[in-house]
């Protein structure tokens, strides 16, 4: 009977349909796992998949029953949202130091109704990891000496968003990213100041930016037909950009021209009285202009 | 060369030479340089006029302005000819020939650019008797079409940093702040708080140092007042923020301005640079002890940016969102140190108070709202434009006098003033005097003085829907009432709209209202439901059509009208046909034609088109919809004529 006897656990790195398997496997013949996953909850790729290759087998229905099999069986302890610090190995003896994030939420009491993630405010926030060492040079070197222009002044994001703006029509990435390196500021800050302005985008906008009015006065001479023209004509919706990157259309709130009303504003620009008939004139001239 | 003025003697002399100059050459040509002029080929009109007068050598006789904003924006573009003050508008560029050889060199007077007054076709041509000029009282715009704002030296000729002289000469900051007390200026972005007391309050905090902010964030839709100040006279207000800042003890001044004002954005840094050149912004400001300057931080398109707490994060770099008040900007403000936020407009007055003093300031206007107001007239009415006036004028005055009344004699219905936190003020309150107080009463508000003209052809749900759209877009979200209520006010509004309104949601509307008004942490939360409010109080009867007779009386609800070719007066010219972008009409050349009501997506086009004097197309709601003919397909005009026989 001594030599029956299974002492031991083991840990599984990963609670993906692999690892998932190899869990429910162990803990059948006797051995308590611990499975350490990243993510906030196992399931990892499978579960984004429609059809498995080769025998087109629905990924859902294969990885449901060992998703449910994982949870319930008694010999698995799930430690998700975690990740593996530091691996210490002697004689076959392995210590294992697992840091765990925090959820903020009592886990013992937590239903996972899902009420919380439906009702939450700033749940499209889109939550990324900080980087660190960010090298920006080619394309976007010219960020790094608007950051330098600004360093020193106070509040010097705003300045610096509005040059790079002026400079690259829309924030990629990266170059958010290294913005918060540089200043020192928290990456979900500088995001949400970027995408709290209406004259910032995290989405790339053309060269010259369409803004059609839909203020008040605009609105009761039928800003709204221009702008449905303007989009017939670029065969793009508002908020898009032309595929040559030249034009971007939006509706703006107010550009303070009332009297010339319906005005549409492009780059710096103001065109009052604007008639359905000028548009595609207004369109061509800024195309000849780039050619 | 150095141009700093090193004391106030040095600015005195410089004012005597300037204006010296100027007598010289008689005849000014000014054109209008503002926004709107602009759009218009004003810059092309500049061009051909220096060129005509360098052609025909009458550069030593004349000379030629560009000006800010004149204010008359519905006939721009604009010039205004001195010494007599003749008035040309709706001109085109190659006009500027025209007026340089036949008004400048024949002398004649050209009655075909000159202001006509509608009804009797007469024409004016002095500027000063134009009825939308007449009636105004210019303080704040004083130098508005007399200067060139990219020029410091005009400036400085019309009395300008006099105000600075005489404050910087003889008055302590605590007479400054007196003055301005007892001259009863409020703040001109809309709550109306009292200058004097702001400024005091931030004088005895013992914190340092001290801030000021020109808050040139104007988001109201339908309102330009602080734009066209910054296009036409950028340095009233340095004069007012150098001012402003020696009465609080400010070293630092900074203007937060809208990033879609391009133009405004290069005169005030044009202006704050010659004044840095002239020694009236920097160390030791004309010899005296006082040292300012200002910096230019650009908003990024966002309506909560005018609240002044709001307007504080975005400058810090924050997000800007607003915070709880008190503590007060005044007391703790931008990084924490107190700060005074004034409009633009608040600050262009300041030199003016001082220049003229408390006593003939406080003559003006009414007995709490002393001064002028500018508003931007705006929406269905004659004479589109910049106007100021004084406290106290009634609304007639403005809508009728300089207004010029309401086009195609359309009846008034109704004003809305400040913007979207305002709320509309019915037509039969013509006599309403307008200041801060009477216009709180009647549920609206003197916001920053956004006054749009609505006829009889606007629906009154249809604007609150519009104000409330505009107001749920831009809400920050910190307060849920105020995001979700906004939502809420807007799904209701739009279904009414739709025609699937309830009894119910009349109440429902009204009582949300409230409950945003009272639990909303900042202004914009406070008075987003007034649109509402103010409709749901003077004009409730279009909303029970709405709801009960599925009826839009003024016609606007796309979902509740139809468009209709009344047969009996169709003449089939197929102008109709050609122009409809959805092929929904039927017939042809002297056919009566009909409307599809499946492809119609009642775009308008076809009531647009149809010539006046045969006006066959027509709106129809409500009960109308069902007392139509419909015929099955086009019958020719003549035989239906006979027919109808």
């Amino acid at each position: 009977m001594e030599k029956d006897k299974k002492i031991g656990t083991a840990l599984i790195v990963g609670g993906g349909i692999a690892g998932m398997q190899a869990a429910l496997d162990l803990a059948d013949s006797g051995i308590k796992v611990y499975m350490v996953e990243e993510k906030p909850g196992i399931g990892g790729i499978m579960s984004q998949l429609d059809k498995t290759f080769p025998t087109n087998d629905c990924a859902m229905c294969t990885m449901a029953p060992r998703l449910v099999s994982v949870g319930r069986h008694k010999d698995i302890e799930v430690i998700s949202y975690a990740e593996i610090e530091e691996v210490k190995r002697n004689n076959g003896n392995f210590k294992v130091i697992v840091k765990k994030k925090p959820r903020y939420i009592k886990e013992d009491i937590c239903t996972g109704c899902g009420a919380c993630v439906n009702n939450c405010p700033t749940r499209r926030v889109i939550q990324i990891k900080e980087s660190k060492g960010i090298k920006l040079d080619g394309e976007y070197s010219k960020v790094k000496e608007i950051i330098e222009k600004y360093r020193r002044i106070k509040g010097p994001l705003m300045p610096i968003l509005h040059e790079i703006n002026r400079v690259y029509y829309y924030f990629p990435e990266e170059v958010l990213r290294y913005v918060a390196q540089e200043l020192g500021y928290p990456l979900t800050d500088v995001l949400r100041i970027a995408t709290f302005y209406n004259a910032f985008s995290i989405k790339p906008r053309g060269k010259y930016t369409i803004n059609v009015c839909m203020g008040t006065a605009c609105y009761v001479r039928k800003s709204e037909m221009i702008l449905d023209k303007f989009s017939e004509l670029l065969k793009i919706k508002p908020e898009e950009t032309t595929e040559d990157r030249l034009f971007t259309l939006r509706s703006v709130r107010c550009l303070g021209c009332c009297g010339l009303a319906p005005a549409v504003m492009i780059g710096n620009e103001i065109y009052g009285k604007v008639k359905l008939s000028d548009i595609q004139t207004i369109i061509n001239k800024y195309k000849e202009k780039n050619e | 060369m150095n141009r700093k003025l090193k004391n106030i003697n040095d600015l005195k002399q410089k004012r005597k030479k300037l204006r010296k100059s100027s007598e010289d050459r008689r005849i000014k040509i000014m054109v209008c340089t503002g926004s709107g002029c602009v759009a218009g080929g004003a810059f092309k009109l500049l061009e051909i006029f220096e060129n005509e007068i360098q052609k025909n050598g009458l550069q030593e006789k004349v000379q030629v302005i560009k000006t800010g904003c004149n204010g008359f924006c519905g006939q721009g573009p604009l010039v205004v000819v001195h010494p007599e003050g003749i008035f040309y508008g709706w001109l085109k560029p190659e006009d500027a020939s025209i007026i340089v050889k036949e008004h400048l060199i024949e002398g004649k007077l050209l009655k075909k650019f000159m202001y006509t007054v509608k009804e009797t076709t007469e024409t004016i041509p002095y500027a000063s008797e134009i009825p939308f000029f007449k009636k105004q009282t210019p303080l704040v715009l004083r130098n508005k079409g007399k200067i060139d704002p990219e020029n410091i030296e005009h400036y400085i000729a019309e009395d300008g940093y006099s105000a600075l002289e005489k404050v910087l000469l003889s008055m302590s900051p605590e007479e400054v702040i007196d003055e301005i007390s007892k001259s009863g200026l409020r703040g001109r972005g809309g709550a109306g708080f009292p200058t004097g007391l702001k400024w005091k309050i931030c004088r005895t905090q013992k914190k340092n140092p001290k801030y000021l902010i020109a808050n040139c964030d104007e988001g109201d839709p339908g309102a330009y007042m602080d734009r066209s100040i910054m296009e036409s006279d950028p340095h009233s207000v340095i004069e007012g923020m150098i001012i402003a800042a020696y009465a609080i003890g400010a070293s630092r001044g900074f203007v937060y301005i809208r990033t879609e004002y391009p133009l405004a954005l290069k005169r005030i840094n044009i202006a704050i640079s010659q004044a840095r050149e002239y020694g009236l912004l920097g160390e030791n400001i004309l010899g005296s002890n006082f040292s300012f300057d200002i910096e230019i931080r650009e908003g990024a398109g966002a309506f909560v940016c005018g609240e002044e707490t709001a307007l504080i994060n975005s400058i810090e770099g924050k997000i800007p969102e607003p915070k709880q008040r008190p503590p007060y900007p005044a007391e703790e403000g931008l990084w924490g140190c107190p700060t005074v936020i004034n409009n633009v407009e608040t600050l262009a007055n300041v030199p003016v108070i001082i220049s003229k003093g408390a006593d003939w300031y406080s003559k003006i206007g009414t007995e709490k709202s002393k001064g002028t107001k500018i508003f931007s007239l705006v929406g269905k009415i004659n004479n589109t434009g910049l106007i100021e006036v004084p406290m106290g004028i009634t609304l007639k005055e403005i809508i009728y006098d300089i207004g010029g009344g309401i086009p195609g004699n359309k009846k008034l219905k109704a004003v809305q003033t400040g913007g979207p936190s305002g709320g509309c003020i019915p037509g039969d309150m013509l006599n309403l005097k307008i200041d801060y107080e009477n216009l709180t009463q009647v549920g609206s508000m003197m916001g920053s003085g956004g006054m749009i003209v609505m006829d009889e052809d606007t629906c009154m749900v249809d604007v609150a829907k519009f104000f409330i759209q505009f107001t749920h877009d831009e809400s920050c979200g910190k307060c849920s009432i105020c995001r979700e209520g906004s939502g809420a006010l807007l799904e209701v509004l739009t279904r009414i709209t739709k025609g699937e309104g309830k009894e119910e949601d009349i109440d429902f509307l009204q009582e949300l209202g409230e409950a945003i008004k009272d639990a909303s942490m900042c202004g914009l939360g406070k008075t987003l439901p007034n649109p509402v409010l103010s409709t749901l109080k003077y004009f409730r009867e279009e909303y029970e059509a709405h709801i009960k007779e599925k009826k839009c009386p003024a016609r606007v609800c796309k979902d509740l009208i139809i468009y209709y070719i009344l047969p009996e007066k169709c003449v089939g010219c197929t102008k109709c046909l050609r122009e409809c972008p959805t092929g929904a009409i039927q017939g042809e050349l002297k056919y009566i034609h009909i409307i599809n009501q499946d492809m119609c997506s009642k775009c308008g086009t076809c009531f647009e088109v149809c010539p006046p004097k045969v006006s066959a197309v027509v709106k129809l709601t409500g009960n109308e919809i069902n007392n139509i003919t419909h015929l099955e397909k086009p019958v020719a005009v003549e035989a239906y004529k006979e027919g109808s026989k």
